[in-house]
């Protein structure tokens, strides 16, 4: 599908995802959780609000890790949206997975937050008005020499922001994808065999990246750097 | 006995390690001088052959100098010495300081003999040895390793139960003299007694008899995984001998220095009867699930302070000696008014898994207001030393669990209620009314168009820059440059010979930086330009000044042709 074929049907969807849209939060008013989950699935293109509210009626029905997955898809659309980190902290509490879907290392932890705080679309922007703005610095300390000083001072402050946009968006495209683990307990195995050693316990709603995938089972890696083989059909990718 | 040996060896070794704080630890001698002294006597060997001689060492402890004893004449021995020797060391800041006597002793016949107790006076007091029976032979000695090489086992009892961990270690007793340098492998058999050792042999030495022995241990742990009169061994016991060899090549370093040769050497111990009990069924608690050994509770909770539906992190830690992987989670009792979820566990423990920490994390919510404590957390398991089962309980831990918003309990279960007013910390945040932005794509052509487009447009408007800078400041450069494009100007307003001359005239003055006024035919023969330019200006020049008719048009097109053949050599 080309840009423009995009944009026609966008302009085309948009109108009926947002009467489907009412519809099923229309369902979701009148206590149909299951109902209501079923019509948020069928409405495309998703949005941020259809995935949160797709959150909301699996959490209705007591199915935190389905819940989770869908408040981690619309955060991915809309990353500093209050009430979608907030339903999803508290969905996170509830499975006790707050931590385990954090890297333990201090620093590692910032940087993942502070990659997650914007969409591709907003760091590629970013990216691009910094460099720029940094290259027009860099013109005036060539042709303004009078300012010469200012000039350098802004050209490194926009480069630094420059620099960080770009590790920010490179790390966002060649990270795994990941997935959210949706059965209760499973385990991450040391082969793709159903008898192979037990590594270590996945509980439901912990976030994994998936490093490598093998049709039934998926290679996967824990935020605090444990690996195993898992069963496809524990978890969902995001 | 022997562990009070060993802790001397270690001294000594540290002595060497700290030998920079021995001369501050002398000017204290004094005040510890004749503090716990000890007189001991040793010979090297108890056993030599007539001809050869031994060594007799009568050793004080916690003196640094003492007066040499008088020998008692021993028919048959002669005593020759003494040679002293005195040491110093320092551990954990307690000073302990030694002198050596040593005597050489030779025998004048074969027999049994006995040195007797001597007396040894340090001030007012008097310490007195252990007499010391020695064997002098005809000719040369029993020298079989065996009798000088004993393995042992050290054990705490030979009952075990099953399941305990209990300690074993393999004693090896070398005498001193036999040059034992280290062990190349360690072969036993423990079947049913899940026997781990720690490869890295300790050390240490023991006197027994008079005789001083080099001790070597190897620490290990039996964990029985079955019952029954069971045996630990046979073991072999690889040592490794240094046997010094005369070379008798013609090479005077190895002749004069010698060389060390190593041997392996088995050494065998016969097995030993370990007796693995069934843990006893008299006293065992309903709730034990095969847990051995003397382990401890320790329980928190985070945060006591809570709204219904917040979670309740209960940090249950279990820590003792034994094996941890045989105890499971402790039980919860009374978590009706609690929703659970599975608990973490993580578990660390030493490499002979004979003691061991498991910390279990366990999520509690509480259903409603008015929960006061959190569940009991209880942990049976048999301790073997006191051959009794126990259990290890720690006091409900009190928390304070408030009704949610609006002072009514929140019901904590998915389905079921729909809530118009949600609040944040207290349940999940209401659906969206809106859809909300839908996933964007970047395109990639316009990405890396709008990252070119400005990195071009500089580097452009810098060639640019140059460029101008250039022409502002090399005036040849600048002549140079626009020599063509002011010729041609000048060409097409030429009406006649003259000013085409001009024309040309400028273009070849501009082009090789000199006045345009000063070029003639002649100097453009000098400067070697083409011949057409010569033919130009002869032409010119008949047509100014002799009236010859001249063609304009063709001249112009001659002094195109010029220019376009000077600015073709250019490139």
């Amino acid at each position: 599908m080309n840009w423009k074929t995009l944009i026609v049907n966008l302009l085309i969807a948009l109108p009926v995802l947002a009467n489907d849209f009412k519809t099923a939060n229309a369902l979701y008013d009148a206590g149909r959780f299951a109902e209501a989950a079923s019509a948020y699935e069928r409405l495309t293109p998703k949005s941020a609000g259809v995935y949160f509210n797709l959150g909301n009626a699996w959490f209705r029905q007591d199915k935190l890790g389905l819940a989770i997955l869908n408040y981690e898809r619309a955060q991915r659309l809309a990353p500093r949206d209050p009430d979608i980190l907030a339903n999803l902290k508290f969905a996170q509490q509830r499975l006790g997975v707050v931590e385990i879907n954090q890297p333990p290392q201090p620093l590692r932890r910032f940087w993942a937050n502070a990659v997650r705080s914007r969409t591709l679309v907003e760091w590629s922007w970013i990216e691009i008005v910094t460099l720029w703005l940094a290259l027009l610095a860099v013109a005036g300390c060539i042709w303004l020499p009078k300012w010469r000083t200012g000039f350098i001072i802004a050209a490194v402050a926009v480069a630094c922001v420059w620099v960080t946009a770009t590790v920010a968006l490179i790390d966002r495209v060649s990270s795994p994808p990941e997935a959210i683990v949706l059965v209760a307990k499973s385990e991450a195995r040391s082969a793709p065999l159903p008898l192979a050693t037990v590594l270590f316990n996945l509980t439901e709603g912990a976030r994994v990246a998936i490093r490598e995938d093998r049709g039934e089972w998926l290679f996967v890696e824990r935020a605090d750097g444990k690996q195993g083989w898992v069963n496809r059909a524990a978890v969902a990718g995001v | 006995m022997m562990r009070t040996t060993m802790n001397q060896a270690r001294c000594s070794c540290a002595s060497v390690k700290r030998s920079g704080g021995i001369l501050l630890v002398a000017l204290l001698f004094p005040l510890a001088a004749f503090a716990q002294v000890s007189v001991t006597a040793t010979v090297d060997r108890p056993r030599i052959g007539f001809g050869e001689s031994l060594s007799f060492t009568i050793t004080v402890q916690g003196s640094q100098s003492t007066p040499s004893p008088a020998i008692p004449k021993v028919d048959g021995l002669v005593f020759a010495g003494p040679a002293v020797n005195t040491s110093m060391s320092i551990v954990n800041g307690v000073m302990s300081q030694s002198v050596g006597l040593a005597y050489q002793v030779t025998p004048t016949r074969t027999g049994e003999f006995v040195i007797p107790a001597i007396e040894v006076k340090l001030g007012d007091n008097a310490y007195r040895t252990e007499p010391i029976k020695i064997v002098v032979e005809k000719g040369a000695p029993q020298t079989d390793l065996s009798q000088k090489v004993a393995v042992r086992i050290q054990t705490a009892s030979q009952q075990v139960y099953l399941g305990q961990t209990a300690s074993l270690n393999v004693l090896v007793f070398a005498r001193a003299d036999v040059p034992l340098k280290g062990f190349a492998g360690f072969n036993h058999e423990a079947d049913g007694l899940g026997y781990k050792y720690d490869p890295n042999v300790k050390s240490g030495t023991h006197v027994e008899g008079g005789v001083s022995y080099n001790v070597f241990i190897i620490e290990g742990v039996i964990s029985p995984t079955r019952t029954g009169k069971l045996n630990f061994g046979p073991c072999v016991v690889k040592g490794q001998l240094a046997a010094e060899r005369r070379s008798r090549s013609g090479d005077l370093f190895e002749r004069f220095f010698g060389r060390v040769e190593v041997s392996e050497v088995p050494f065998t111990m016969d097995a030993v009867p370990i007796e693995v009990l069934p843990l006893p069924g008299e006293g065992r608690p309903a709730d034990f699930s095969g847990a051995v050994g003397e382990w401890k509770l320790d329980v928190t909770a985070k945060p006591g302070d809570v709204n219904v539906g917040d979670p309740i992190t209960l940090t249950i830690k279990v820590s003792g000696n034994g094996n941890i992987d045989l105890v499971p989670a402790p039980k919860l009792t009374g978590l009706d008014e609690f929703k659970t979820y599975d608990p973490t566990t993580k578990t660390t423990k030493n490499e002979l898994n004979s003691a061991g920490e498991r910390v279990i994390q366990q999520v509690l919510v509480p259903k409603s207001a008015g929960v006061k404590r959190l569940p009991d957390v209880r942990l049976s398991y048999f301790d073997p030393v006191a051959k009794q089962y126990k259990t290890a309980a720690h006091p409900p831990l009190q928390v304070n669990v408030k009704p949610g918003a609006g002072g009514q309990a929140a019901i904590v279960s998915g389905g079921g209620r729909v809530r118009p007013e949600e609040k944040l910390g207290h349940d999940i945040v209401y659906v969206k009314g809106a859809p909300g932005p839908i996933a964007l794509v970047f395109p990639p052509v316009a990405f890396w168009l709008f990252n070119a487009t400005p990195v071009v447009a500089l580097l452009g408007a810098l060639a640019w820059k140059r460029r101008v800078d250039r022409l502002r400041g090399d005036i040849a450069y600048a002549r140079r440059s626009r020599a063509a494009r002011n010729a041609r100007k000048q060409l097409v307003a030429a009406s006649d010979c003259q000013q085409v001359q001009h024309a040309l005239q400028a273009y070849l003055g501009d082009r090789l930086n000199i006045p345009a006024s000063g070029i003639t035919a002649s100097v453009a023969g000098e400067r070697g330009l083409p011949g057409a330019v010569r033919e130009i200006f002869e032409a010119c020049d008949a047509a100014r000044f002799a009236g010859a008719s001249a063609d304009v048009a063709s001249l112009k097109q001659q002094v195109e042709q010029v220019i376009d053949e000077l600015e073709n050599a250019d490139r």
